[in-house]
């Protein structure tokens, strides 16, 4: 999809609506097949597995107390996957353009630039587990519970420590609010298609199944 | 004792890295300007890396570490001290040989970069394996500690060493010497006869060089001693 808008827009209304309820978050996946290159733009599975694992296992305490784990498992799974295919498909700007064109100058700007310096803190953290491995792999420490939290906080730590070195650079290049972006945005039909599709999905899936019926015997 | 490099080949979009070799015990020099892969075959030799092609063979190494170039990437704690205990060590010992005994409870991060350099330094001399591969030992460090660092490299006295580096000023005495330009290494041979086929040789050795001296080693002392008997 190459509008982030409508990217954005699809992601949001079928995020929702996996998150509201389980046929929701069916439509969402039914959608991730039809509209997304699936498997192929997908952080690496290591990132993605951990992920499902942390969910799985909520899922599997939320059963275990006689909770809705099944559903929770299925409209988390579409909303992970969902996000990982934005996060996938994000290049960098497309963050900030969208802010602007939405909510202008000041504010849009300010939203954007957090944004931009979010996701790219997110590929820094990557970056930063790949090399703490490596560390790990040279001082002779297995992974495990123990070596979790002293790693946790030193990726904390680091990562305060960048946003510390942005906002004074940002400072310093005389930086204070809002500022000039002129965003330009290619839409293609496969977009509007796509994007017209999930906001249809999200809605039908919102409704009692007899309602479906009837909206669409009124439609045709 | 030795690493033998056979037709080694690894890829990374369009940087290729080729080369092949063999490191006996000894100092070796690996060097090459800024991108040429040294980083690269430093992790290959380490083993964190996987050749796409050829062979990495070790002979008689029981132990080996790599010191990355970026010290921040060693830090896995969040003081100092414990940052020696997980490299398996005391911290006593270390903080006194990096000159920060004092500094013993304060945040690895909260360093200068030398510090924290001088800090992995000590403790990759410390561990002593069989072989040690340092990418850029010099980088963020003033002339005092990089002579510093010389001395422990010429003090080890036994297993393979290996230095990665584009530094042209501050040397230790070295067995061999390698070359690594475009992702081709390339082994020059034994010092001092190799000196003369350094391209990447500081600008003292070619001085030396150029007025008809035969440097017996490759550090500015050696160059001046050169010199000196050239002049008679």
């Amino acid at each position: 999809m190459q509008d982030p808008r409508l990217r954005l827009l699809s992601v949001a209304v079928l995020s929702l609506a996996a998150f509201a309820s389980t046929t929701g978050a069916v439509a969402a996946l039914a959608w991730w097949l039809i509209f997304t290159p699936r498997t192929k733009a997908l952080p690496r599975p290591g990132v993605l597995l951990s992920l499902f694992v942390m969910i799985a296992a909520t899922a599997l305490v939320s059963a275990w107390g006689g909770g809705p784990g099944l559903s929770y498992l299925v409209r988390m799974t579409a909303v992970l996957l969902l996000a990982a295919w934005a996060y996938a498909e994000t290049e960098e700007g497309e963050a900030l353009a969208v802010a602007v064109w939405a909510l202008g100058d000041r504010i849009g700007f300010e939203i954007g630039l957090i944004a931009e310096m979010g996701l790219s803190g997110l590929a820094v953290i990557g970056e930063e587990i790949d090399q703490m491995r490596i560390a790990m792999a040279l001082k002779g420490i297995r992974p495990g519970v123990r070596s979790i939290v002293p790693l946790a906080v030193t990726l904390v730590v680091t990562q305060i420590q960048r946003s510390d070195d942005v906002a004074r650079l940002l400072v310093v290049r005389g930086y204070t609010l809002g500022g000039r972006v002129c965003p330009r945005f290619r839409t293609g039909w496969r977009d509007v298609v796509a994007a017209f599709s999930a906001v249809t999905f999200s809605i039908f899936s919102s409704l009692a199944l007899r309602d479906v019926f009837i909206l669409l015997g009124r439609i045709f | 004792m030795r690493v033998e490099v056979e037709d080694l080949r690894f890829s990374r979009g369009p940087f290729t890295l080729r080369g092949s070799g063999t490191f006996n015990a000894g100092v070796h020099l690996v060097s090459g300007p800024v991108g040429s892969g040294k980083s690269t075959l430093a992790l290959l030799l380490a083993g964190l890396l996987r050749p796409g092609g050829g062979a990495i063979r070790r002979d008689g190494v029981s132990s080996a570490l790599l010191l990355l170039q970026f010290p921040e990437h060693h830090v896995t704690s969040p003081t100092v001290a414990e940052e020696v205990r997980s490299w398996g060590l005391a911290p006593d010992d270390v903080l006194a040989r990096a000159n920060l005994s004092a500094r013993a409870n304060d945040d690895p991060f909260h360093l200068s970069r030398g510090e924290l350099k001088r800090l992995t330094l000590a403790c990759t001399f410390m561990r002593n394996p069989d072989l040690l591969m340092l990418d850029e030992p010099f980088s963020s460090l003033d002339c005092t500690a990089k002579r510093k660092v010389c001395r422990m490299i010429e003090e080890r006295d036994a297993g393979i060493t290996i230095i990665f580096s584009h530094e042209r000023a501050v040397l230790p005495r070295v067995d061999a010497l390698w070359e690594i330009e475009a992702g081709t290494l390339t082994p020059l041979g034994h010092v001092p006869d190799a000196i003369p086929r350094w391209r990447h040789a500081p600008p003292y050795l070619r001085y030396a060089l150029d007025r008809g001296a035969r440097p017996e080693n490759i550090r500015l002392t050696d160059a001046r001693e050169a010199l000196c008997r050239t002049r008679g």
